[in-house]
């Protein structure tokens, strides 16, 4: 019995070598400069496919944005759930919710992103989409900041105190400074997770073939460019997509792995 | 939203009386109003995530009404789904066209119909099949992680299965559009499909076109998504067993397997949390179904068949609703996925860390 | 830090608005039947034109119609003209222009992988394989259209349109003009419920689902097919000839629709009668608000109303290169008629350009 855990475990990363396997040496292939460098071309124009800069750029501003927001606001929601925690029907609710806001189907976070931000502005726009990734990574960031601030002893805090701290200056100048390894470890499991998606964007971005710095518009992304081009007929733009997926799984991975090389200096002992 | 009056109700950081004698220097004062202000901030912050649920909730129910009025409950076990109107000619009972006292034919209209069993058939079964396909090798993985892997193996391997975790779903969406759903329809579907339609009383399974973009590669598709999360959580639920469990059960003579079997027993209700967590996240699933599915709302028993889920239904239709009943039958469908996933969530929480907590293993 | 924050949001600012500022930016939208066309006009216009930016988005016709009427976009683009219900949500038929940019053929694709040849159809045997009544590619019925070429026994796959299609508006009409079946059963619109089948998401997805499929049968714009290479079937037109889709055949389909235009020109092209017209064709039609003052920037509305009139003149020429059939003479100049009726409160904004 015990082999057919064993084979368990080498299926699944069997299928994962499969998988991984597949999406490398397709990417590998289409990846070049032009890639980074240029925007897409249609069919039949000078220079086409072009390449997918403005998905890169676009993605790297909305993940930005939504950091921007998302960041703040999980942090500082995870330091009430661990340093305050003053009513406790609160901190009980707020737990529960993020944990339930991180299971909610990306899709729909999407339309609420629609409904909210996009009818009202009139068109479909930047903001949206990353106020909608945003949405999506603040539970996370949440989650994971109480998770890494209750690592820290609370002798540090005590002894802040001690020395004449207000509970602020505790907070800002001690225990997240302490912490800070494991919050960066939270907050790019969440960009990692928000880079990757495609459905929140679908309705609130949309997607754009020009490369845009304004948000106030419809506004491209890597993975609705990849989604575009691989369900399409082109095969020079189904190359450019697999190209865009090794490069967004590059991303995500090495992310993960900064992560892991993070959390292991600065475990400390309880 | 506002603090507490009283800075000594707060747990475990004493904060600075306002009447302590060093409080008369404005320094302090500010730096008491700096920690009322962080106070209120981080409090905010936490509500916030309380508002983000409701505004959810709110949106979708608030513009889902107009489809509750039109169809009420029989929405939910209806499967026509027609955007369009149907303008045809008024046949009597006879099939005979109906005319009116000009001898012209009468035509009538009849309205878009709206009925979500295609897609909450097209989402609980692909779920349900992918589980059936996920667990298996969830549980036996993790009980290689557990109990047979060395350390220096079980690091990288749960490494690499938390990154699965993270691969995109647009990732596992091309991979099953070209490589699996092409493989499938070659090699795997007309066989079983031919088997199907011989064996008497199997036959409802059989399907006309075996295309590879179907039930089944979805089903396959999220069977992959779900494996990394069930062997995740069930790793860390069966690593909490604790270790006099285990030694026990083999000091009474148990095998390998009839301790390992002790140890899913032991943690069951938190094994079903995590069997619960993958469904969520096999039902909320997007991108990587609604390329490999098919697209048809339809209701077929055969898994050859194409369909839709929840989630790919909202993708594919969404940015286009063509008229305002459309868009709140797919916002009521939203609404349905949306309490679906809370409903597995909350569930899935309160059994691993309820179940967690009453076998005695740590809270987190 | 504070400084570097407060340095950062000026920066994020200063960026945005200075890209607000500089080009005019034109956002179009809808059908993925002209998208094609469209992207080939964007460019080219914007090689005269470079601060002009157009943006068009391959949504569908349905999202089209729906961002025009919501103003979500400046012009919307569909191969269904806008119906009663829709002139009124967009504020009534007084309040918009449309007009007819280019006409195209809808062809049915499909992938037998072992056949030479050209497949021969005709509308009622279309119908009934899209209603799912014929079910193999060996069906006598089809085999009567083509004689002497064997057909192999494989499984139809119908491929339709999940989204909002004026594609599936032009195919359904046609088929609901070939068979009272059709017509009753699943209509003539932009979005259907198809029985059975597969379904892809724009043209695009359509034409994937055709050539990964083997034994599946599509409705596709003619570019589509013929820049992916994916054999097509010759229809049987109003005259019983068999007709197949070039850009000559739908021109000729669409050398009837002036005398058949209503007051909002729109014309239906499917199922005419004439030599060598190709029955499944049909208009791309663009609408955009008559009074542009609601966009509140003047050299944005100027653009829209040159960019549209450039596309309805000397874009055309670009028509045939693309395989879409260009405008005749008497629709371009019905077009140009209608352009002029755009306005800034009451002020023409056309008349300075032609």
């Amino acid at each position: 019995m015990w082999m057919g855990c064993i084979a368990c475990a080498a299926i699944i990363l069997g299928v994962l070598a499969l998988v991984l396997w597949y999406l490398i040496s397709i990417g590998r292939q289409s990846v070049n400069l032009a890639f980074f460098a240029q925007d897409p071309q249609p069919y039949g124009a000078d220079g086409y496919p072009g390449g997918m800069r403005n998905a890169l750029v676009g993605t790297a501003i909305l993940v930005g944005l939504a950091s921007a927001v998302g960041v703040p606001v999980g942090i500082l929601g995870g330091v009430y759930l661990s340093e305050y925690r003053t009513r406790a029907w609160l901190t009980e609710t707020v737990r529960f919710t993020a944990d339930v806001l991180a299971g909610v189907p990306s899709i729909v976070v999407g339309i609420l992103g629609y409904e909210l931000l996009v009818v009202p502005l009139g068109h479909f726009n930047g903001w949206a989409g990353a106020l909608a990734l945003a949405f999506i990574m603040i539970p996370i960031v949440t989650r994971t900041t109480e998770e890494m601030l209750h690592l820290i002893p609370g002798s540090y805090r005590e002894a802040s105190i001690a020395l004449g701290a207000t509970k602020a200056r505790t907070i800002v100048r001690v225990v997240l400074p302490a912490a800070t390894g494991g919050l960066i470890t939270g907050v790019m499991l969440a960009l990692a997770r928000v880079a990757g998606e495609t459905a929140p964007l679908l309705f609130t971005a949309l997607g754009s073939r020009l490369l845009t710095f304004d948000p106030r518009y419809p506004f491209p992304s890597l993975t609705k460019q990849i989604y575009d081009y691989a369900t399409g007929p082109y095969a020079e733009q189904k190359q450019q997509a697999w190209a865009g997926i090794l490069i967004l799984i590059v991303l995500i991975f090495s992310f993960n792995l900064l992560v892991r090389l993070f959390t292991r200096p600065r475990q400390f002992r309880a | 939203m506002s603090s507490t009056a009283a800075p000594a109700s707060s747990k475990g950081v004493a904060s600075e009386s306002p009447h302590h004698s060093s409080f008369r220097t404005a320094r302090h004062r500010r730096a008491y109003r700096s920690d009322k202000i962080l106070e209120v901030v981080a409090t905010g912050s936490a509500t916030a995530l309380l508002l983000l649920l409701g505004a959810l909730v709110a949106v979708l129910v608030y513009a889902a009404v107009p489809s509750f009025r039109t169809f009420g409950l029989a929405f939910l076990v209806h499967s026509e789904w027609r955007p369009n109107e149907l303008e045809r000619f008024k046949r009597d009972a006879q099939g005979q066209i109906v005319k009116d006292q000009d001898g012209e034919p009468v035509t009538e209209t009849i309205p878009p119909a709206f009925g979500a069993l295609p897609v909450i058939y097209g989402t609980a079964v692909s779920s349900a099949i992918s589980l059936t396909f996920a667990v298996p090798f969830s549980l036996g993985c993790a009980l290689f992680l557990v109990r047979i892997a060395p350390r220096s193996t079980a690091k990288p391997v749960s490494f690499l299965i938390e990154f699965l975790v993270a691969i995109p779903s647009i990732a596992y969406g091309i991979w099953g559009l070209y490589i699996l759903a092409p493989f499938l329809q070659q090699h795997v579907e007309p066989p079983l499909n031919a088997v199907f339609v011989s064996v008497p009383g199997l036959h409802w399974l059989g399907s006309d076109a075996t295309t590879g973009r179907d039930l089944f590669c979805g089903s396959l598709v999220l069977a992959i998504m779900v494996i990394p999360i069930i062997t995740a959580v069930s790793r860390d639920v069966l690593r909490a067993v604790p270790r006099a469990q285990i030694e026990g059960t083999t000091a009474l003579g148990a095998t390998w397997w009839q301790t390992s079997r002790e140890m899913l027993r032991y943690s069951r209700s938190g094994l079903f949390g995590a069997i619960m967590l993958g469904l969520a996240r096999a039902a909320g699933e997007t991108m990587a179904v609604a390329m490999v599915i098919g697209n048809v709302n339809q209701v077929r028993p055969s898994p050859f068949a194409a369909a839709q889920t929840m989630s790919s239904l909202l993708a594919n239709e969404f940015a286009e609703a063509s008229s305002d009943l459309h868009r709140a039958a797919l916002l009521e469908v939203a609404l349905v996925l949306l309490v679906m996933s809370l409903l597995f969530n909350v569930v899935a929480r309160w059994l691993v860390v309820g179940g967690g907590q009453a076998s005695g293993a740590g809270g987190h | 830090m504070n400084r570097l924050l407060h340095t950062a949001a000026a920066a994020v600012l200063a960026l945005s608005a200075s890209f607000a500022s500089g080009a005019t930016r034109l956002q179009g939208a809808g059908s993925t039947f002209v998208a094609p066309m469209m992207q080939r006009w964007v460019t080219e216009y914007q090689k005269q034109l470079p601060d002009v930016q157009i943006d068009y988005q391959s949504i569908g016709s349905g999202g089209g119609i729906k961002a025009f009427i919501e103003k979500t976009v400046d012009f919307g683009a569909s191969d269904a003209p806008l119906n009663k219900k829709e002139f009124s949500q967009a504020g009534g038929e007084a309040a918009v222009v449309q007009v007819p940019v280019i006409a195209g053929a809808v062809v049915p694709a499909y992938n037998l992988p072992e056949f030479r040849g050209e497949l021969r159809l005709d509308g009622p045997t279309l119908a009934d394989i899209f209603l799912g009544k014929i079910k193999n590619w060996n069906d006598p019925r089809i085999g009567a259209l083509n004689p002497g070429a064997p057909l192999p026994s494989l499984g139809i796959t119908p491929a339709h349109r999940t989204d909002g299609s004026g594609t599936t508006f032009i195919f359904t009409n046609y088929l609901a003009t070939q068979s009272q079946e059709f017509k009753d059963r699943v209509g003539a619109a932009k979005q259907v419920e198809w029985p059975g089948g597969s379904g892809g998401k724009g043209n695009e997805g359509v034409t994937q689902v055709v050539e990964s499929t083997p034994g599946a049968i599509g409705y596709i714009e003619l570019a589509y097919a013929l820049q992916n290479k994916v054999p097509f079937a010759v229809m049987k037109n109003a005259d019983g000839q068999f007709v197949k889709a070039t850009s000559d055949s739908a021109s000729a389909a669409g050398e009837q629709a002036v005398r058949r235009m209503d007051a909002n020109n729109a014309a239906p092209l499917w199922n005419q009668h004439g030599p060598n017209v190709y029955p499944i064709s049909g208009f791309v039609y663009v609408f955009v608000r008559k009074d542009l003052s609601y966009m509140q920037d003047k050299p944005k509305a100027q653009s829209v109303a040159a960019f549209l009139m450039w596309a309805t003149h000397d874009g055309q020429q670009l028509a045939s290169q693309l395989d879409y059939a260009p405008l005749s003479a008497a629709v371009q100049a019905r077009a140009a008629k209608a352009l002029s009726q755009l306005n800034w409160s009451g002020s023409a904004l056309t008349s300075a350009l032609r």
